[in-house]
């Protein structure tokens, strides 16, 4: 049998109508349907009808372009997390960074080291490390002292 | 869709109940059984009201229900009444009564023809010849692949195609 005298008998086969149903079985089928229908759904019907109706208001609002709706929040999530990591960053900086110490403090501190020296006799203490020893500095340069004096 | 009430689940009875008598017909040849299963969808519809919800295309979901309802009947029957199940396709036809002897005769053969066939050809056979289903409707609707579909139509043709091809060819003759 060839293609269209395949297509002539497919086409016979789809003109054959089909049985119907019995009329009778309507009513017996959907007194069944409705008599097994649980109580408590229909109690809580209100309530469900709502959060359904929202969910098809939302889900037809949404429908025409799900993944352009999806593409946008993610973006806006992407630029709430950017948000807070930048917003977090120069509080931490400032905390790393030592604070400068105040004229005041700096003539404390000369005050304290003078008193310091003349109770613990006279040494020879160069103006260079007194210097030094006024100003903190990052911890590496200090290692380096440190490794330097050893030597 | 939440809880289908009445009128909704007449509007569901009235629109797709031929359609689903058919294909439960055509897959059990038993009206007892075939009233049996529509009655178990529509008491499921009727229980749970989110089956519905969010389904586009309510005949393909309904049609894919019947299709597993039958399914489990066949399994629940199993080897004990395949013997009546293949009396019941000597008997029952989904296909309406013909006035004209030529056409009885072919719509009773084709009945046979397609009781014969294996139920996973038959249900592809019913969705494409008598629902006009697409190949990926089918798929879609008895969880297959398109081309799954495809080949079970092809084998249900050529079988359906072998047997009636005597009756067929002479008919043509005679138009």
């Amino acid at each position: 049998m060839m293609s269209d005298e395949l297509e002539q008998f497919e086409q016979r086969l789809r003109r054959q109508p089909l049985t119907s149903v019995p009329p009778e079985w309507r009513a017996e089928i959907l007194a069944a349907a409705r008599a097994r229908q649980p109580q408590s759904a229909c109690r809580t019907a209100p309530a469900s009808s709502a959060r359904a109706a929202f969910r098809d208001r939302l889900a037809a609002w949404l429908w025409p372009h799900p993944k352009a709706w999806a593409g946008v929040a993610a973006v806006w999530i992407v630029i709430a997390i950017l948000q807070f990591s930048l917003r977090d960053e120069p509080a931490v900086r400032l905390a790393a960074r030592p604070a400068p110490p105040s004229p005041e403090l700096v003539a404390e501190l000369r005050q304290q080291q003078k008193m310091f020296a003349e109770l613990m006799g006279p040494a020879e203490v160069s103006p260079i490390d007194r210097q030094r020893s006024l100003f903190p500095r990052p911890r590496s340069e200090r290692d380096l002292d440190r490794v330097s004096y050893a030597a | 869709m939440n809880m289908p009430a009445g009128p909704e689940l007449e509007r569901l009875y009235d629109e797709h109940a031929q359609a689903l008598h058919a294909f439960l017909l055509s897959f059990t040849r038993d009206p007892a059984d075939t009233r049996d299963l529509l009655q178990e969808i529509f008491v499921k519809l009727a229980r749970d009201g989110s089956l519905l919800h969010g389904v586009r295309q309510e005949r393909a979901f309904l049609l894919r229900l019947a299709h597993n309802a039958a399914i489990d009947l066949i399994r629940r029957r199993g080897t004990r009444d395949r013997t009546r199940d293949h009396f019941a396709a000597e008997s029952v036809s989904p296909f309406a009564p013909a006035a004209d002897p030529d056409e009885a005769t072919f719509r009773r053969e084709l009945s046979t023809a397609l009781a014969g066939l294996p139920p996973e050809q038959r249900a592809v056979a019913h969705l494409k010849l008598w629902e006009n289903l697409t190949f990926e409707q089918i798929a879609a609707t008895l969880e297959i692949s398109p081309n799954t579909a495809a080949s079970r139509y092809r084998y249900a043709l050529d079988k359906m195609r072998d047997r009636l091809r005597p009756l067929y060819d002479e008919m043509k003759r005679a138009e």
